[in-house]
């Protein structure tokens, strides 16, 4: 509880304090999603979120945070239930799949940019491809984008050349650049070493602030507790809790919220026999 | 053990290997006692002399290429196109044969199926005297076809292996940035693909050179058919399949050096 605490007392200025909630934009009903194997990796998880919202979910590893959010850009097939994003049904008409898949950006946690392509270059791409951009209009706002996070001298550099943080902001940045309504973070800063997790976190940040719509794949408590409206706790494919993100740290209802959370803050406490191993691995 | 360690170490190495020595040397002897008794037994007659003429002339017009150089020309225009198309036909069934699409891939199946439990020359036999005839392909073009056809089905299983490679990461980037998978193909997979298969497809090219020379039966004058008829025109047949052997091999054997060497430094730069 301690460290819940020293979180509480470290907030910094409020980065969501100017943004307003729209409407809803995504709006998932109910869904079920069984691997191949028969594993059930989401089992009926329903969730709204509201333009400009930033949705954290965080739980242990296997919960299904990831399925959720490969669920929401169409990576995965839903067994049943629905997902609607923009007004966009998430179905079986390729135009809807399309368009979903363009406007809703995803980030990786392992950046998967493209190897042997330049910063720039990977930017560009679908731009041009998929917007039908000339290359010029693309590298004007590719060129943006780089400044945006910080790496407007990197623009002819090849992942190879670029730490892992770096091509972490140029793969957001490659994101951002189809203009999209909704983004998606999958750890984005797990597979980072510490000194460059700081500078990814400041580039969401800045999105945070700019009221972009997000929903993040965490084990980052700051950034859940700073620039989250909402968490949401996972765990065997379901929603266990979920409450504004002062809610959640300040009066975790569930005693398994609780538990993880002790752990994430402090690492694994001794004690209770139910907390898993798994949790160790999360850091 | 490579090259440079044996180089440090060579009287070691040779008593080490002196009994490999030893048989090579008997091996040499062997060979050069067959050629000589061939030459004494069947009264043959060596004619090398006569032998750079159907390399290269000199007329008063300067240096013209004699029958078999102009034949390796042939060789190389078969080749040069068959593997464009063999290219294209590989890429194009490994594609199919990764498609969603069951047609496709029952297609493409059928297809390299086909190819590889039929022996070569009676596709080529069956695309000249059949298939040519409809669609008014002549032997160069017949040749062709069934070359790349024969060579596409095997590069196909190479392009599969190095389409299938490539991290699912780089598919699902490109999904989410709504690419199609005709572009996610073109700009994203394939261009990494064909940077590790690039021995193995070097590797198709020295198969075609070797394999072109089936197209001597159906009238094409490339190296082995121009080899054919000096050989029977002059009698020199020593010589002249000596020198056809000869030509191949100067064609292909640095081509698979650098399959090899190309090979190695890939393994080395992942
Ligand atoms: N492609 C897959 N095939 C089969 N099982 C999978 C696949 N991906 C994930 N799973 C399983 O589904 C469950 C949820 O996984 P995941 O969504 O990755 O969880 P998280 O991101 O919370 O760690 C896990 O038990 C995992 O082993
Ligand atoms: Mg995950």
């Amino acid at each position: 509880m301690t460290a819940i605490t020293a979180i509480n007392e470290n907030r910094q200025e409020p980065i969501r304090e100017n943004v307003r909630l729209g409407p809803e934009i995504i709006s998932v009903r109910d869904i079920v999603k069984t691997y191949p194997g028969g594993l059930r990796a989401l089992d009926h998880i329903s969730l709204s979120v509201r333009q400009r919202e930033v949705v954290v979910v965080i739980g242990p590893s296997g919960s299904g945070k990831s399925t959720l959010l490969r669920c929401l850009n169409g990576l995965e097939e839903i067994d049943s239930g629905e997902i609607v994003i923009d007004g966009v049904p998430l179905d079986e008409d390729p135009g809807h799949r399309l368009t979903i898949r363009t406007e809703v950006g995803m980030v990786f946690q392992s950046f998967n940019l493209f190897p042997h392509m330049t910063a720039l270059q990977n930017i560009n791409l679908a731009q041009e491809q998929v917007r039908r951009k000339s290359r010029k209009e693309a590298e004007e706002t590719t060129m943006a984008l780089l400044a945006r996070v910080g790496l407007t001298d990197k623009a002819q550099a090849y992942p190879a050349q670029l730490s892992g943080g770096q091509q972490q902001r140029v793969a957001i940045a490659r994101a951002l650049a189809m203009h999209p309504k909704v983004m998606l973070f999958d750890e984005a800063t797990s597979a980072l070493d510490p000194e460059t997790i700081g500078e990814v976190l400041e580039v969401m940040k800045g999105l945070a602030r700019d009221g972009m719509t997000m929903v993040v794949v965490t084990h980052e408590m700051g950034f859940a507790r700073e620039a989250g409206d909402r968490v949401i706790f996972m765990e065997n494919g379901r929603i266990l809790e979920q409450a504004s993100s002062d809610d959640f740290f300040s009066n975790p209802r569930q005693e398994r919220t609780r538990d993880f959370l002790g752990q994430i803050l402090c690492g694994p406490v001794p004690g209770p026999a139910e907390s898993t191993p798994n949790a160790k691995e999360q850091l | 053990m490579t090259a440079r360690t044996k180089a440090a170490t060579v009287p070691g190495f040779l008593v080490a290997h002196y009994r490999d020595f030893l048989l090579y040397g008997l091996f040499l002897g062997a060979v050069a006692w067959f050629i000589a008794s061939g030459e004494q037994g069947m009264g043959y007659h060596w004619k090398w002399y006569r032998m750079p003429r159907y390399l290269v002339q000199i007329t008063e017009d300067g240096w013209v290429l004699g029958p078999l150089l102009q034949g390796l020309l042939v060789t190389f225009k078969i080749s040069g196109l068959s593997l464009i198309l063999a290219m294209i036909f590989g890429l194009t069934a490994a594609i199919f044969r990764l498609s969603d699409s069951f047609t496709a891939r029952l297609v493409a199946k059928g297809y390299i199926e086909f190819i590889r439990n039929t022996p070569l020359l009676t596709q080529i036999f069956f695309i000249y005297y059949v298939i040519g005839p409809i669609f008014g392909l002549g032997a160069f073009g017949s040749a062709v076809l069934a070359l790349s056809l024969f060579e596409g089905a095997y590069a196909s299983e190479i392009f599969r292996a190095g389409i299938v490679s490539i991290h699912k990461g780089q598919w699902e980037a490109a999904h989410s940035l709504g690419l199609s998978r005709l572009d996610t193909y073109r700009k994203v997979i394939v261009p990494q693909a064909v940077r590790r298969i690039l021995p193995p497809l070097t590797g198709v090219g020295v198969t075609l050179i070797k394999d072109s020379s089936l197209a001597s039966t159906i009238a094409i004058y490339e190296l082995t058919q121009q080899g054919n008829i000096v050989s029977s025109d002059t009698f020199m047949v020593f010589e002249v399949w000596f020198t056809v052997a000869a030509i191949y091999l100067a064609v292909t054997f640095p081509l698979s050096m650098f399959v090899t060497e190309l090979g190695k430094r890939m393994r080395t730069a992942e």
